[in-house]
């Protein structure tokens, strides 16, 4: 056991802070978020940084060098994230292809899919959205209905998808349909690549409860997609959505949290009341010592959690807790920095950082649904590590 | 960096767990909650398996493992809910031997407690002090041959059943962790009263000094200047009870997942009810979360880091707020079995609230973190 980071480790953490003090776009500096409310502009602003990362040899820090990736370890990857944590790097608009289809088409792509599809991935070019849940199918996966017809050597997609984030700005769509009803429901399912870039596929933007629009309802009317963009077998879609969700394993948020930790001491430091900073006050010391220990246990369980995987070579449903335990320290943290700013709480817009408070807020509130809720995470961590029984 | 834990410590562990099944420590336990007396075979056992030479150096028969080692070990005894003073021994009185002993002392201790011979404890607490050892008043004058001590121990654990306990007291004036001076004192030599305490697999003794006199070679260090090494040794004492805490917490979820997948309720396990199902993950979450701080608390004070005493504090504050509510789930798991003398559950709950506040209130904590984030 050891918590030390190796030299190479450390030139490697370097090597990346002065590249980021380099190239963070401007205004960009730790805590500052300068946004726009236009959402293309938002859009353009992000796919800009995927490029620049990209020109760095930082898009696809775990893919192997023969796709164009930097090979990174696991434990690299972590450093990667504290330190972008550390500097409040705006997001990464292709993470679903970077993250997730990329290394699905690694393993189970074709020799066409891969020289078509990888490049573009890494340098932003072609952005990526997921065709999974549908109306009447999100936790329950299996359930889904959108149909893939046969027509020559084409096939005809009809059916709804719903909350499929970037949908309308992605040019491919990793989908998931039902190729055949008469099984049970784990079979029939084919994964296709889909170009988004076809009138029979309408995005309908859905206004979330930031008051942003970031997901969709996507619908398929005679839609195409091609067999060449099957990935995978015909019908047995579901292992490809497996191997795909082995891939989404917990991107921890662990490293943000602490971030805004820091903020708020620094707010609780500026901030007074009764004519002493708020950081003085007994009650937000003794706060902010507990938030502290929490965001601390998720850390270093993340990272035994890595180490585990380094071990194993594969993520393991440990994952499920990174995403619960972190989700409920964010919220833990979000609001109790709201209950500092007393009655103007109720502002949003027209409150600290132009309505962000408001926004950081809310955010946990999504992240605890996307990606499967933390209902379903407590049923992995019961089911597969402590084996209880499953649910009928 | 790599949080695994090796393969020599994952092999300890295995080890250490079998023996503690096979010589049915648990159930011994259980006889000492009954008022046995245990705590002499237990004793042999475990040095029959050179568990108290653990963190012995080897110059003097030890084995030389870290402190870290001791926690695994630890987490293992936890499970049983080992009644015998081997934290007490090796994390506290061990250490401060170590630390600030002369040679003869060193020479005289540290070997006997690896043969299993010495079996230390600690008296820090006086009557009417709920918390942190900071205002020792026990008094320690000077004579010709050595020193006076003056004044009533309280919650000195396994008071009865060791041979020497590290006695605090106030040399002279200062207040807080200034002044302070440790002496070895010969238990059996003691006025001693056991007291009958919620966590009676773990006994603790009144000790009343009324004009008790030691020899100069009593003392541990220099005279007044024990404090810093006192607050280490705290310190390892509390990761060391953290590490039997986490282990005991571990046993609980077990026990909780075992009896949820075999107790039938409405025709199904009632393990298959999320209400009880979730409440089983969120257990073994804050056991996860608990041994990851606890972990990495015993790393820092092996490696003398920065951040060492804020890792204590929290790793302290994280089991005393968080798995006593994991034991109390389990009793709540078990229904009425669960509030049972019969059912384990109750002697982790029991010891679970008595280390809660001993050596430090959560608020104590809390307190000591923000000051180490110099709020």
């Amino acid at each position: 056991m050891d918590f030390e980071y190796t030299e190479d480790q450390e030139r490697f953490r370097q090597e990346l802070r002065e590249w980021l003090r380099e190239n963070l776009p401007d205004g960009w500096q730790a805590g500052e978020r300068p946004g726009t409310d236009d959402p293309e502009e938002s859009v353009e602003f992000l796919l800009d940084w995927q490029r620049t990362l990209h020109e760095g040899g930082w898009a696809g820090l775990h893919w192997p060098e023969e796709y164009g990736g930097a090979d990174a370890s696991l434990l690299e990857q972590v450093i990667y994230s504290q330190e972008t944590a550390r500097v409040d790097a705006p997001a990464r608009i292709n993470a679903v292809g970077i993250d997730f289809v990329g290394p699905t088409l690694m393993e189970l792509g074709t020799d066409e899919q891969k020289e078509r599809f990888l490049p573009k991935i890494l340098s932003g070019e072609e952005l990526w959205c997921q065709g999974y849940s549908e109306p009447d199918a999100g936790s329950d996966l299996a359930s889904l209905s959108l149909s893939a017809d046969r027509n020559g050597d084409e096939f005809l997609l009809n059916g709804q998808k719903v909350w499929t984030s970037y949908a309308h700005v992605a040019d491919w769509c990793f989908l998931l349909t039902r190729t055949d009803e008469s099984g049970p429901k784990h079979h029939g399912i084919t994964v296709f690549l889909v170009d988004m870039d076809q009138e029979e596929i309408q995005t309908e933007p859905i206004h979330q409860i930031t008051d942003e629009t970031d997901f969709n309802e996507v619908f398929f009317d005679d839609a195409v997609a091609r067999e060449e963009h099957i990935v995978g077998e015909i019908d047995e879609g579901w292992e490809v959505a497996m191997t795909l969700s082995a891939f989404e394993h917990s991107m921890s948020d662990v490293f943000s949290i602490d971030q805004r930790w820091r903020s708020l001491v620094e707010f609780c430091e500026e901030h007074e009341r009764d004519g002493k900073p708020l950081a003085e006050h007994t009650h937000v010391r003794r706060e902010l010592a507990r938030l502290h220990t929490r965001i601390q246990a998720g850390k270093l369980t993340h990272y035994r959690n890595v180490s585990k995987q380094m071990e194993t070579g594969v993520p393991g449903p440990e994952g499920s807790m990174d995403k619960v335990f972190n989700n409920q320290t964010e919220k833990k943290l979000e609001n109790f920095a709201r209950r500092l700013l007393g009655a103007n709480n109720a502002l949003w817009t027209d409150g600290p950082d132009d309505g962000q408070w408001v926004t950081d807020l809310l955010m946990p509130y999504g992240k605890m649904i996307a990606g499967g809720t933390k209902d379903v995470q407590r049923n992995i961590i019961a089911e597969r590590v402590l084996g209880l029984p499953k649910d009928d | 960096m790599d949080f695994r834990i090796n393969d020599e410590q994952r092999q300890m562990r295995e080890t250490a767990r079998e023996f503690f099944e096979d010589r049915e420590v648990l159930e011994r336990a259980r006889e000492r909650i009954d008022g046995e007396a245990v705590v002499d075979d237990l004793w042999a056992d475990l040095s029959e398996m050179d568990y108290p030479a653990l963190t012995i150096p080897l110059e003097y028969n030890g084995l030389g493992d870290d402190v870290l080692y001791l926690s695994l070990l630890l987490e293992e005894a936890g499970r049983v809910a080992l009644p015998a003073p081997l934290p007490e021994t090796l994390a506290f009185g061990a250490f401060v031997l170590d630390e600030l002993g002369t040679d003869d002392q060193k020479e005289e201790f540290l070997p006997a407690i690896a043969d299993g011979e010495q079996r230390l404890s600690f008296a820090l607490y006086e009557s009417g002090q709920e918390s942190l050892p900071r205002d020792i008043q026990l008094a320690a004058a000077p004579t010709d041959e050595g020193y006076r001590l003056d004044g009533t121990k309280t919650l000195v654990p396994f008071g009865k059943q060791v041979d020497t306990i590290v006695v605090a007291a106030r040399t002279g004036s200062g207040t807080g962790m200034d002044g302070i001076s440790l002496f070895l004192v010969d238990a059996e030599r003691v006025d001693s009263e056991p007291q009958d305490t919620l966590d009676r697999t773990r006994p603790t003794t009144k000790l009343h000094f009324d004009d008790f006199t030691v020899d100069e070679s009593a003392l541990l260090g220099t005279e007044g200047e024990a404090g810093s090494v006192l607050q280490e040794a705290m310190d390892r004492y509390t990761v060391a009870t953290c590490a039997m805490t986490v282990g005991a917490a571990s046993r609980a979820v077990e026990m909780s997942s075992e009896y949820g997948s075999q107790r039938e309720q409405f025709d199904k396990p009632i393990g298959q009810f999320q209400a009880v199902k979730h409440r089983i993950a969120d257990m073994w979450m804050a056991t996860q979360a608990a041994r990851s701080l606890t972990y990495y608390a015993a790393w820092a004070l092996e490696n003398d880091e920065e951040d060492a005493a804020r890792a204590v504090s929290e790793a302290k504050l994280f089991c005393s707020e968080q798995l006593t509510q994991v034991f109390a789930d389990d009793i709540h798991n078990h229904g009425g079995m669960g509030f049972t003398s019969e059912h384990d559950g109750h002697i982790y709950f029991k010891q679970a609230k008595a280390w809660e506040t001993f050596l430090g209130t959560p608020t104590e904590h809390l307190d000591r973190i923000a000051d180490s984030h110099d709020l």
